[in-house]
């Protein structure tokens, strides 16, 4: 048994690297190895093929859930879907927070994921936001920015979608860290509250991230839509978007204002890699008044 | 899951007034320094609640002109181009976003490349408006952002799901501003679209033209559309 598992890792190791090494950019002028510097996405072929796996995942299974999914459940609903998935995101949030060193934040998100789940009734309905407790997400990615890890190179998982090794690693640990995930794949028993008791539910990890994902779809599909038919390289423009976006998360940019003082970021763990900093070359040859992308907190 | 984080940006692009005004900076290289500093330090202080107070106007001609539904197509261009242009500067965000190959670029090619930039983001945004469903915006107050940029913040509140955050750069023009960007939740859309329109340069072998020409299509297919 060990000796066929062993043999199919294999497999997959060298298929794996077949992959990655086809899929890479073949830097043979000074225009790609610039291209790759400044895009920092080696893996330019083999990323656009999962793109557009993944866009096909979403024109066949992710579009017609949302559109159900819409069209079965009112709009109130809805909205209590959405807070109910947030709710569950908490526990971990405040996990993350903590490993941050934002005691602070760690302390609002386990308040805010008490107060919702009981007063809101298993967070359908959110009561903490008028308590001063707004809510925020913290995920593994996040910590290991944090900690000064850089991101890596650009890469497209099939299925999760716009990734990089470091915030892939951290998607890993998301999914099988979870407390709230972690509770409900594992047996429990012999707790004194009975109803608490349940055996092995290994659907709560993938039924919490579809959810979320057709949530997601259904709130931003058409605007999703209108970018696709807007951009030439839509890819790229995804690309962007998400390096633009992953940086204001892990510098907690223009999040509601905790009711309580915590500590701010100012370096850049992975600041040379950030859209803004990149700018920096090509404004070089550029006079000064060009307009720089804004990576000031509105505060 | 991969849309998830997309989409938090996408939204907003509903309400997104996409005309860039750059306020050219005032120009005036003066003789006298030392008074023109002051008074500049002056005016920067005094600059900042003024530039939250421009924002708020033009959403608001915006709001009012351009989401009645039975404006036209051609008459919601029209109103757009009018915007735009009293808003952003055009020129100047249409030179950012060329990005490094404005460097290499011959004038006629800018000349074109400016002038197609213009059409493309009117025809891109313009009906945007039309889809116009109650959102409102809320307008934050007004930061420095360096020497002489404004940052005015911004929330669109809308109807179905939480507020989306909405940053506006603007830099000092004359009596008056111009945007120069619009960040959203974090992403900025003239950074959004140097990416894009690079990776496009960089497909048609680093070729300006390469760009032109793809332009040239969307614009020429939007206008078709539009007249039908």
């Amino acid at each position: 048994m060990s000796k066929t598992l062993y043999r199919g890792g294999f497999i997959a190791l060298a298929l794996s690297a077949l992959l990655w090494t086809s899929g890479c950019v073949v830097m043979d002028t000074p225009e790609k190895v610039e291209q790759v510097q400044e895009t920092n996405d080696p893996f330019e072929p083999m990323n656009r093929y999962f793109f557009d796996v993944n866009i096909f995942l979403d024109e066949f299974v992710l579009k017609p859930a949302s559109a159900w999914y819409q069209a079965a459940l009112p709009q109130p609903a809805q909205d209590g879907g959405r807070r109910f998935l947030a709710n569950l995101r908490l526990p971990w949030t405040a996990i993350n927070d903590f490993f941050q060193g934002n005691m602070p934040r760690a302390g609002e998100a386990l308040a805010r994921f008490a107060v919702n789940t009981t007063v809101g009734v298993a967070g359908i309905f959110d009561v903490a936001t008028g308590w001063g407790l707004p809510q925020h997400d913290e995920d593994l990615g996040q910590t290991l920015a944090v900690m000064g890890i850089p991101d890596g190179p650009y890469l497209v998982l099939p299925i999760f979608g716009p990734s990089n090794p470091r915030d892939a690693l951290g998607m890993a640990g998301d999914i099988y860290l979870d407390p709230v995930n972690v509770l409900a794949t594992n047996k429990q028993e012999n707790i004194h509250f009975p109803p608490y008791n349940h055996d092995r539910l290994t659907w709560v990890p993938t039924a919490r991230g579809f959810g979320e994902a057709v949530d997601s779809r259904a709130r931003n599909g058409q605007a999703i839509d209108d970018l696709k038919k807007q951009s030439m390289d839509f890819y790229a423009t995804v690309r962007s978007i998400y390096r633009q976006r992953r940086d204001a998360e892990i510098h907690n940019r223009g999040e509601p204002e905790s009711t309580y003082p915590q500590p701010r970021l100012t370096e850049t763990p992975d600041g040379k890699h950030a859209d803004v900093p990149a700018a920096a070359p090509t404004q070089a040859a550029v006079p000064a008044e060009t307009p720089n992308a804004s990576n000031a907190s509105p505060n | 899951m991969m849309l998830s984080r997309v989409a938090a940006i996408a939204a907003s692009l509903v309400l997104c007034a996409a005309g860039t005004a750059v306020a050219a900076d005032n120009g005036s290289a003066a003789l006298v320094v030392a008074p023109l500093q002051l008074a500049q330090a002056r005016a920067a202080s005094v600059q900042v609640p003024e530039a939250s107070r421009f924002v708020s106007n033009l959403a608001d001609e915006a709001i009012a002109s351009l989401s009645k539904k039975e404006l036209s197509v051609p008459e919601r261009i029209t109103q757009f181009r009018s915007l735009l242009d009293e808003g952003f500067d055009i020129p100047q965000i249409a030179r950012f976003v060329l990005g490094r190959y404005w460097r290499t670029a011959t004038p006629e090619e800018r000349a074109e490349y400016t002038k197609l930039f213009e059409e493309f983001i009117i025809q891109t945004y313009a009906q945007r408006f039309g889809d116009y469903g109650g959102e409102s915006l809320k307008i934050g107050d007004g930061s420095r952002n360096g020497d002489d940029d404004i940052i005015v913040a911004s929330q669109i509140l809308r109807p179905n799901g939480p507020p989306v955050k909405v940053d506006w750069k603007l830099r000092p023009e004359q009596s008056s501003f111009k945007i120069v960007d619009v960040v959203v939740e974090g992403v900025s859309m003239a950074v959004t679209q140097r990416d894009d329109f690079s990776a496009t340069i960089q497909s048609h072998g680093g070729k300006i033209e390469g760009l032109i020409a793809v332009l040239r299509d969307k614009v020429k297919g939007g206008t078709e559309t539009a007249s039908k």
